[in-house]
């Protein structure tokens, strides 16, 4: 267990899928000792990259898990999460920022900041994550670190600061000058694991120290003691390091490291910038949820001796079992102790702590505040919070998007439905925006997610890792329902078949809901309908969202306000009720206007300037509105909002339009009511369908 | 309809009758003011007015990115939507969406070639073909402007037929004026501009004064007090 806090980093790598941030991993943990060899991401010899642990992640050259893993440096110990770079794994990459208390953003030398860098960048400030940046790749052809800064201000709104200069770019690529001590620094021996300090080369010298009073420039406001020792002429190295601590801990700046991880250069001091400047976990603050007090914040305190607070971050299913991922916020947990899962309520006696180090890992006695280990044989779903039991808290719930893609799935035999399901139970558990469910008219299994190669990789990854072999029908859109006007209601349910009766009569209104969700008002006085049935009334409306009645999807937006009704002393019952509300609700939703709501993307494109007209043209012609355009040196950036519809298959598109120079980011924007000859289409092929089944 | 509710309390409308009709296809008019009055909002306002009257808008702007300034006409429409006391309003956003585009820069700095560039190429997306009425430079920058710049800004109104509106900053330590009295830096450049309109700060309120007025020597005293939040006519009383 590590006694002293302030030499532990938990942080993530975040970055633009193609930057090198697999690449760069893999250089840490071979510089900190954890691999003995380097293997590259498409690895010629078949091994690939030890973070991306998975098959698929090694054959497509991406990674989409988030694997943790531990290793030391400088005395530091240092957690590292590799976050996947798609856009369609963001819940794993937001995931991930839940947990560190920093990060490296991993940009390309050469394409500096593209969209999915601002994606990632937003959500790492809706975490507040403090952050590094690395221009890596200096090696290529056009690589400009100093341009890949200035974008950093432009594009991400962040205050960057050099703290080194390359020596020599592209081919001429040899090191970088450390703007901080002022020196030279080469990479040298076979993995460039040795490090030779050397003077400034002559021809960059007048560059480093205009750069260094930069630096010095920018980072005085975060220290009344550096700037003391700038006006007296003689700030130490220390002094300027604890400056840029205190600016990157207050996300007041970002520190811009630069090299390349391909060809071994300046991935060394990337990781002494890392226990210089990102924040111990003592220095980040967290706040728990207090379910005791109505969910009033809770401050964490990072301490060993104070009550255990763990996060269940990520599970993984193992050849042993569940592995579960976990943050401890604070107190200590140790092997053997029992722990309680707030949510559930359960206990769980926990068998085995390990600390993981890429595939391998390690068996330890206990964990304490600020650190990240796996679990196993703990059952719980991603997200959870244990704790001791003398308290009554959970982590801030994460930020979880409703799926906006559907596609049905068919197992081939019947040992892949066995394995399916297993599959599909596990997924489920791993990702909350992944869900599954089975349709009632067909009876046919359906996953949702968050957008085509999301669902893909699930299904992939049903074959490789589960051998299930299933047949998949054409994605389909979640559409919604909604009312658009107030209707009154007012309906009896009377049955009379022998035996005892039923008798229930509601009468109200719908209306539509500002809020977004079913709200439920009773506004029933002397008693017309008895206490104990106003719930059944409730469950009875609710009973008729799930399916809506034009196109079979859930309806949302709409309040039931119960005004009055009637009941029988002896036919009356739940059930009675129940079946009034649910007759009532498919009388009146007709006359309550309804209507087909379907989700809008924001679709944001960035292509050459020469390209704008027909990236323009491909997007309205997906019925997507344009909201703005910004001109970027030579590029420039379309924001639109186009209906999910339309956009299956626009990746090819957006290609062939472009020459493959332009690249785009999808994420979910809202619902919005469908054009009538759109909605008319789905209303038709839904009755279509209720019709032929009932036939 | 409520955009007929906001037309009665739009200074626009008062404005309009004041000024014969509005700016004009193919003329320039500016609003100018000291840092933080308020130009921003009342281009958007302008802007609103008319697409809110089905007019379609390109609004440029040299500094916010495109999401702060959708945001912030997301923002006005709401406030001038509670102000009035307004249904619930998003079919008219839809609208608004629609029939406005917005063009900003990164790096770049703003010139006429460029609002040339990009209405060009806007009327040549296949789909597309949006052909602005009306468009909205925030943020030009009349100190460093020349007669050149006014000029090409100039023509490109009337190629295109536009009506178009120009944000200007005047500063405190320049009290200079040109021989019709109108503040510098825009006094340079009267003769370009078609109608010239000056925000003043006043407690609770802000004032919008007229300055010029097309070709009409005798510019009417308009001196109209403004809610400094929506910049609607300020209620009396």
């Amino acid at each position: 267990m590590f006694k002293d806090l302030s030499k532990v980093r938990n942080i993530g790598i975040s970055a633009h899928i193609d930057s090198g941030k697999t690449t760069l991993t893999e250089r840490i943990l071979f510089y900190t000792r954890r691999i003995h060899a380097i293997h590259e991401v498409r690895g010629k010899d078949g091994v690939g990259a030890t973070m991306d642990s998975m098959d698929l992640e090694r054959e497509r050259g991406i990674t989409i898990a988030s694997a943790a893993t531990h290793c030391e440096w400088q005395d530091h110990h240092l957690n590292l999460i590799d976050t996947p770079g798609h856009v369609d794994f963001t819940i794993e990459v937001e995931r991930s920022l839940r947990v560190l208390d920093g990060a490296i953003l991993v940009l390309c030398g050469v394409a500096g900041v593209q969209s999915q860098s601002i994606t990632v960048d937003r959500q790492m400030r809706r975490y507040n994550v403090p952050r590094l940046a690395f221009v890596n790749k200096l090696d290529r052809v056009g690589a400009n670190p100093i341009r890949v800064a200035d974008q950093l201000r432009e594009k991400l709104g962040l205050n960057p600061v050099l703290l080194q200069l390359p020596i020599g770019l592209e081919a001429d690529h040899q090191g970088v000058v450390d703007l901080v001590t002022m020196k030279a620094l080469y990479f040298e021996g076979p993995n460039g694991e040795t490090l030779r300090e050397a003077q400034i080369p002559a021809e960059l010298a007048a560059e480093a120290a205009s750069r260094h009073e930069h630096l010095l420039d920018a980072i005085t406001m975060f220290s009344d003691e550096l700037t003391e020792a700038v006006l007296e002429g003689n700030p130490t190295v220390e002094q300027i390091r604890e400056a840029i601590h205190r600016g990157v801990v207050s996300l007041g700046l970002c520190p811009v490291l630069m090299g390349s991880a391909y060809k071994n250069r300046g991935v060394q001091p990337l990781l002494d910038a890392v226990t210089y400047y990102l924040p111990n976990p003592t220095e980040v603050k967290n706040t728990a949820v207090d379910l005791e007090n109505e969910e009033s914040q809770f401050p964490i305190v990072v301490k060993p001796e104070a009550p255990l607070i763990s996060l269940a971050f990520k599970l993984e299913d193992g050849p042993y079992g569940q592995l579960t991922y976990i943050r401890t916020y604070q107190g200590t947990l140790k092997k053997g102790d029992t722990i309680v899962n707030t949510r559930t309520g359960r206990k769980v006696k926990v068998g085995r702590i390990v600390r993981m180090h890429a595939s391998e890992m390690e068996d330890i006695n206990d964990t304490m505040a600020g650190d990240i280990v796996a679990l196993f044989g703990v059952d719980c779903a991603s997200g959870d919070t244990f704790t001791d039991g003398s308290i009554e808290v959970s982590m801030t719930s994460m930020f979880v998007p409703e799926p906006v893609i559907k596609l049905m799935v068919k197992a081939k035999d019947n040992k892949s439905k066995t394995n399916m399901s297993k599959a599909l139970a596990r997924f489920t558990k791993e990702d909350p925006t992944f869900r599954t469910m089975v349709d009632e008219e067909t009876s046919e299994t359906v996953i949702a997610g968050m957008g085509e190669l999301h669902l893909e990789v699930y299904i992939e990854r049903m074959k490789r890792e589960y051998n299930a072999e299933v047949e998949t029908g054409r994605p389909q859109v979640a559409y919604r329902e909604t009312i658009t006007q107030t209707a009154p209601f007012d309906y009896v349910h009377k049955k009379q078949t022998g035996g005892s009766g039923q008798y229930g009569r509601v009468v109200g209104r719908v209306e539509v809901s500002e809020s977004g969700d079913f709200e439920f008002l009773n506004k029933v006085t002397g008693g017309n309908i008895p206490t104990e049935y106003i719930s059944s009334c409730e469950k009875g409306f609710r009973a008729m969202l799930a399916k809506g009645p034009l196109v079979g999807f859930p309806i949302v937006a709409v309040r039931v306000v119960l005004t009055d009704g009637a009941s029988h002393n002896v036919d009356s019952s739940d059930m009675a009720f129940q079946a009034a509300a649910r007759g009532a609700f498919r009388e009146v939703y007709r006359r309550a206007k309804p209507q087909v709501l379907e989700p809008l993307m924001k679709v944001e494109v960035e292509s050459p300037i020469e390209f704008q007209g027909d990236v323009m043209g491909t997007l309205s012609q997906r019925r997507g509105i344009i909201i703005g355009t910004t001109e970027d040196q030579g590029f420039v950036r379309i924001e639109s909002e186009v209906p999910l519809a339309e956009m299956f298959g626009y990746a090819t598109i957006l290609r062939s339009a472009t020459q493959g120079k332009a690249e785009f980011t999808m994420e979910f924007s809202r619902h919005a009511s469908a054009p009538a000859a759109i909605a008319e289409e789905l209303v038709k092929k839904h009755q279509d369908k209720v019709a032929g089944k009932k036939s | 309809m409520y955009t007929k509710e906001i037309n009665e309390r739009s200074p626009l409308r008062v404005f309009e009758k004041s000024i014969h009709g509005g700016l004009g296809k193919g003329n320039m008019g500016v609003v100018m003011s000291r840092a933080g009055v308020g130009k921003t909002a009342f281009l958007i306002g302008v802007a609103l007015d008319d697409l809110m009257r089905g007019r379609k808008v390109l609004h440029v702007s040299c500094g916010d990115s495109v999401d702060h300034v959708r945001a912030f006409y997301n923002e006005i429409f709401e406030d001038l939507r509670r102000s009035m006391n307004m249904a619930d309003s998003r079919e008219t956003l839809e609208t608004v969406d629609r029939s406005r585009m917005i063009h900003t820069f990164r790096g770049v700095e703003f010139t006429p070639e460029h609002l040339e560039r990009e209405t060009q190429v806007y009327g040549k997306t296949d789909g597309f073909e949006f052909r602005p009425e009306v468009v909205v430079v925030d943020g030009f920058d009349f100190a460093k402007a020349d007669e050149t710049a006014l000029t090409a800004m100039k023509e490109y109104a009337q190629r295109h037929d536009v009506e178009l509106w120009l944000s200007a900053l005047s500063h405190r330590s320049d009290p200079s004026t040109s021989p019709q009295g109108i503040p510098n830096p825009v006094g340079r450049f009267e003769a370009w501009l078609s109608v010239i309109v000056l925000l003043e700060p006043q407690e609770r309120a802000v004032l919008l004064r007229l300055l010029k007025d097309h070709e009409n020597p005798n510019v009417e005293d308009l001196h109209l007090r403004l809610d400094p939040k929506t910049l609607l006519l300020h209620r009396e009383g």
